[in-house]
């Protein structure tokens, strides 16, 4: 997956979102992130997990606690005017693939 | 410096895409110059494809529709400039608005190389004019969360300077 397959996957859930937002605002910890969500720490933690693979945050430790900041390089990347053609595209190709290995099958039974 | 680096990258309004495909390049060619395979797999997962005319040679036609599964209606309309077999195609495409005007255009060069028996496809298109409303188009074909990612990215910018 190209980067910014990966940086759509990690935005297209709403706690996700939520979490990027709050970090728009500055630094937090993930204790201060889990606060508002009504959810576990571990569950937020799973999410910060996919934040941080798809570097849309970087993680740093400040003596015990552990503070996420916000990188703004791969949301730029996404708001760029060629992010819906790109999407498009691939999506068109992901069934071009699909469609491919169909037409294959009938060949080689 | 970087605000002329990004003007200039702007007006380019050219993507280039790679993708491998596992499949011979007399068939990927097959796929996107016989109408009826281009209707297979055109558009998003869910979409169906009028193909009203797909004329794959040099001046030939292009008038097809994606139709979304909200009953939306895309139109486009375009000519081909260049089909060589086995390996290139190329033509302009417009997104049409419902008056039947060109919102913008494009140019698409589809480029297949074989390797043992996989295809590399090229896909380059670029921007060859776009009316104002083209922007509100492009958004409206991502999902909703396009508005919080343009929010996202105004409190991101905001927090830079």
């Amino acid at each position: 997956m190209d980067s910014l397959t990966v940086t759509f996957a990690a935005l297209t859930d709403p706690t996700r979102r939520s979490i990027l937002a709050r970090l728009a605002a500055g630094p937090a910890t993930v204790g201060d992130l889990a606060g508002p969500f009504r959810m576990s720490q571990q569950a937020v933690s799973k999410h910060l997990a996919y934040l941080l693979r798809a570097r849309l945050i970087e993680k740093h430790r400040r003596g015990r606690s552990h503070f996420c900041r916000l990188r703004a390089a791969p949301i730029r990347q996404v708001s760029d005017w060629a992010a819906p053609y790109r999407i498009q595209w691939e999506q068109k190709f992901d069934r071009l693939d699909a469609f491919l290995k169909e037409l294959q099958k009938d060949k080689k039974p | 410096m970087s605000a002329k680096k990004e003007a200039a990258r702007t007006l380019d309004h050219e993507l280039t895409l790679v993708r491998v495909f596992d499949a011979p390049r007399k068939i990927v060619f097959e796929a996107w110059t016989n109408p009826k395979h281009l209707a297979e797999w055109w558009g998003p997962a869910g979409f169906t494809t009028t193909m009203n005319a797909w004329e794959a040679k040099k001046g030939g036609h292009i008038h097809i529709a994606m139709n979304a599964p909200n009953g939306e209606v895309y139109p486009m309309g375009g000519t081909f400039i260049e089909v060589k077999p086995p390996g290139k195609i190329e033509f302009t495409a417009s997104a049409l608005n419902p008056k039947g005007e060109a919102i913008f255009e494009n140019l698409t060069t589809v480029l297949l190389e074989e390797t043992g028996g996989k295809t590399t496809l090229t896909l380059r298109t670029k921007v060859l004019s776009m009316r104002p409303e083209a922007a509100q188009y492009l958004a409206g074909q991502k999902e909703g969360w396009s508005q919080s990612l343009v929010r996202l990215e105004a409190l991101v910018t905001a927090k830079a300077k």
